[in-house]
């Protein structure tokens, strides 16, 4: 067939010149694209099933967005299959709730007005709400009684204080980055969470890209919340009754990257990552960061391996946990699977016997013995 | 700085703090806690019978010298009534077993404990010397590997003895999970945290009393009696301190010391969550000697090489591509009434378990793992005739076997 | 710390015992105890501690070319234990712990099999 005369043509078009190599193919960026889009579509699709389940009702979806690269990329990509209903007068099938925790709340950081306006612009369509961390006293009341009860005798709340106030207290009483980052990523799913419930959303979906699973996996069997993969890094039904979803689960972060190269919508709504600073100290990280750089690092020489970490994760069975005790902070499962005579519940510290609270988070908790 | 007091008898000089709960204990106390907690373990999963032979897989090293202590001191203590003995494997390797070999010898005398020794060259008529000189110093690990799992049994049965307890601790657990995590294989995570292996088709019980204590205890505790073990790296494995899984670990527990254990419980529960189909029928019932290595060869337990990963990364992105192969056709623009949901692939087969036809040990394969290396071994030919009958099987269990094949010695 | 003023003005150097076990004695000549003599004080005043120990074992006793087998990130490697008198360096203050007079350091590695 005579083609244009082409350099290094497409892979797949073979009608235009390639601009990158995505797992072993030299691709023009509309197939990127769209390579892309159907490792997403794969996921995304789920939500359609709803309609037919609930009598052509549409399913509420929620998608936290935190302007990192990847859920913005999520949330264009459901953009782009809006757009692509609407042209083929195709059922919508979902609405799409948009939500933002205020970064500069969780992180010393610059204020996202910008970015926030951008996307509200960009998403007339949507339902988009941006709140406070901690709002997380607002919208899960039993989150201060929670608190006290976790963070032990030593640390005293002021109620007189503001929620902003008496949150970075609760955060600062917790002495190590892996527990800070351990506690603050449960209290943001709850938030989320209960923002969810409220909108009456059934499902959130969740950006992570599959390298920050695979990172999540190892990050959560090495802090003891094996038993909580089956929802935190696989496609599974959360302790809350909302379905937890992660549609770039097929992507590699470097992927997503290229993605919103590619993509001008984008520039003013990503919030760059900080250029991770390789002089931190091991033993000075967190154990999720750790994770993550042992994920790039060897993902960048094994992309394959690192992204079969989630999809092993995601062959664990849940059925066994349901109905089980769960834990007042994470909602994780209290003591032992089922089946799982193992002792290193009893094994523990004498005062998490009857707690509340799973092997997970106690191993968080503001030290008491030190 | 002023001593630290024990946490526990209030007392005495703290000179250790305990990984898992921080409390900083002196030498008495803790060695009285480190026996206490092994004790209640034993008691826990109801490991022994009164009247029972065990014999412990002794290599001279730190973990199986502690643990021979250990077990003389609470079968005395707690009058367990334990018939026990040293069994100790001569993989004949020249100037590294031999030192090693010499500390089982005077722990046997130490203990008081009847020493079995059992050589690969009288179990295979090849020691670990002829077959390096045979096949090179790479790749070695993989036979030492194999013929030492089959070994201990064998020695165990020529002793009559059903139950042989192995110096696996709480890290060597951890790595297994990290391990069988990111090499994708959910059988071998699910069996490797269990204290007990035993197999339906051989009647030798393997387990590991020390699964809960950690390393770093068992150093400290072999340092404050002052045990007489040995150490060394593998003279043919010289690569063998790097590794993913177990520097990973070490880092962890630099972070935060507990974690170890908290792999362990992990691991626990998951093994627990792995359905069924691809566990096998039962739970831990078969394959359980297969998997471990017993003792022994260190510095090479749980490490998984570059080789191995670079071999997995290309297996899967073989399976990536034509997986997108096959779909991409059928989609070149996404119609939503048509596709399907996507479901996650839960799949894989369990291995069923019979005997090799050669040798009669358990196998999941016509001819087990030993005999296919002997084979090549005798033949000249290393290593290609594991192959056969490879080609049908689906993708993950031919990546499975290839990882095997790899690193048989990492468990 | 009364009886050491007198190291603590610079007087004496300090003499101390360092031993490699574990299979950490294999980097080091395969010799298991060492008797190390450290100056009383450094040229910016401080007096020697471990971090300063590990340099000076590093330079002068190492006879083994892997530095990364005993030291990372400027640290003990992760998985060698260090005794300061037999007690865990983390009740001494591990890597800033002033050497003292007689004082007995251990290095037991744990990542060595057997």
């Amino acid at each position: 067939m005579p083609a244009k005369e082409l350099n290094q043509p497409c892979t797949e078009c073979k009608d235009a010149e390639s601009e990158l190599s995505v797992r072993q193919k030299q691709l023009c960026r509309h197939c990127f694209k769209r390579f892309i889009m159907h490792k997403v579509h794969m996921h995304i699709n789920t939500v359609y099933k709803f309609r037919k389940e609930n009598n052509g009702a549409r399913h509420q979806l929620l998608l936290p967005l935190s302007f990192g690269v990847s859920s913005s990329v999520l949330l264009e990509m459901l953009n782009v299959d809006y757009q692509r209903r609407l042209d083929n007068e195709l059922p919508m099938g979902y609405d799409l709730h948009i939500l933002v925790v205020e970064p500069s709340t969780m992180t010393v950081s610059a204020s996202c007005d910008k970015n926030y306006e951008v996307l509200q612009k960009n998403n007339p369509m949507r339902t988009v709400n941006r709140i406070p961390f901690h709002s997380v006293f607002e919208h899960v009341p039993e989150m201060e009684e929670i608190m006290r009860e976790y963070a032990g005798a030593q640390f005293v709340d002021d109620a007189s204080k503001s929620n902003e106030e008496r949150l970075a207290a609760f955060r600062a009483s917790i002495s190590t980055a892996t527990s800070q980052t351990d506690v603050d990523t449960i209290l943001l799913t709850r938030l989320v969470v209960e923002f969810a419930k409220k909108s009456g959303c059934k499902s959130v979906l969740w950006g992570d890209s599959d390298s920050r699973l695979a990172a999540k996996a190892l990050a959560g069997v090495a802090k003891g919340r094996g038993a909580s993969l089956t929802w935190q890094v696989s496609d599974g039904m959360s302790p809350w009754g909302l379905k937890f979803q992660y549609p770039l689960r097929d992507l590699y972060k470097a992927e997503l990257l290229e993605y919103a190269h590619f993509t001008p919508e984008l520039f003013e709504i990503i919030i760059p990552d900080k250029p991770a600073s390789d002089n931190v100290l091991t033993k000075n990280l967190s154990i999720d960061e750790l994770m993550m750089r042992y994920v790039e690092n060897q993902g960048a020489k094994y992309p394959g391996v690192m992204a079969n970490v989630a999809r092993t994760a995601n062959k664990l069975d849940p059925s066994d946990t349901k109905n089980a005790p769960s834990c007042s902070l994470c909602g994780g499962l209290l003591g032992n699977v089922k089946g799982n005579v193992g002792v290193t519940v009893a094994g523990q510290a004498e005062d998490c016997q009857s707690s509340q609270f799973c092997y997970g988070c106690m191993r968080s908790r503001p030290e008491v013995l030190r | 700085m002023a001593p630290t007091v024990c946490f526990n008898c209030k007392e005495a000089r703290a000179v250790i703090i305990r990984p898992k709960n921080r409390h900083k204990l002196c030498r008495a106390c803790f060695i009285q806690i480190f026996e206490t907690e092994v004790h209640e373990t034993i008691i826990g999963t109801k490991l022994f019978f009164r009247g029972e032979r065990v014999a412990i897989g002794a290599s001279g090293g730190k973990d199986s010298t502690v643990l021979a202590a250990v077990l003389k001191t609470l079968n005395e203590r707690y009058d367990y009534g334990l018939n026990l003995c040293l069994l100790s494997i001569d993989e004949g390797i020249r100037g590294y077993r031999d030192d090693s070999l010499e500390t089982v010898k005077r722990n046997a005398v130490q203990y008081e404990m009847p020493l079995e020794i059992v050589g690969y060259g009288e179990l295979y008529g090849w020691t670990m010397d002829q077959v390096v000189a045979q096949v090179g110093k790479k790749g070695n690990c993989t036979y030492c590997g194999v013929f030492r799992r089959q070994a201990l049994d064998r020695g165990a049965a020529r002793l009559g003895i059903k139950h042989v307890v192995t110096g696996h601790n709480a890290d060597d657990v951890a790595e297994t999970v990290m391990m069988n995590l990111l090499r994708g294989d959910l059988p071998r995570l699910s069996r490797g945290t269990s204290i007990v292996t035993d197999s339906d088709a051989s009647d030798i019980k393997r387990s590991k009393p020390l699964k809960y204590a950690y390393e770093k205890e068992i150093v400290l505790y072999a340092h404050h009696r002052q045990l007489d073990y040995f150490s060394t790296e593998c003279i043919y494995s010289p690569e063998a301190f790097r590794g993913s899984a177990r520097t990973l670990i070490k880092d962890l527990e630099k972070i935060r010391p507990s974690s170890i254990l908290d792999i362990v419980k992990s691991g626990e529960d998951m093994a627990a969550l792995v359905p069924v189909e691809v566990r096998g029928s039962g739970k831990s019932k078969h394959a359980g000697a297969e998997d471990e290595s017993a003792g022994g060869c260190g510095s090479q337990n749980g490490r998984s090489s570059g080789g191995e990963m670079a071999a997995m990364e290309k297996q899967l992105t073989e399976n990536d591509a034509a997986e997108s192969r096959e779909t991409e056709i059928k989609l070149p623009v996404a119609t939503s009434k048509k596709s399907k949901p996507a479901k996650p692939a839960k799949q894989i087969k369990g291995q069923t378990m019979g005997h090799c036809e050669r040798c009669g040990y358990i196998s999941s394969q016509r001819i087990c793992k030993a005999c296919t290396l002997l084979d090549g071994l005798n033949r000249n030919r290393p290593k290609t005739a594991i192959e056969v009958g490879m080609e049908d099987e689906e993708g993950s269990s031919t990546l499975m076997r290839q990882m095997e094949r790899a690193q048989l010695g990492a468990t | 710390m009364a009886h050491s003023s007198a190291t603590a003005q610079g007087v004496f150097p300090v003499s101390i015992t360092v031993e490699f076990t574990g299979g950490l004695e294999l980097l080091f000549g395969n010799e298991r105890k060492h008797k190390v003599i450290l100056p009383a004080q450094l040229e910016d005043g401080s007096r020697p501690n471990i971090s300063y120990l590990l340099k000076y074992l590093v330079n002068n006793l190492m006879k083994d070319q892997r530095t990364d087998m005993f030291i990372m990130e400027d640290n003990v490697r992760p998985g060698i234990l260090v005794l300061i008198n037999d007690a865990d360096w983390e009740l001494e203050g591990e890597e800033t712990y002033e050497l003292q007079q007689g004082d007995n350091i251990v290095f037991v590695s744990t990542l060595h099999g057997g």
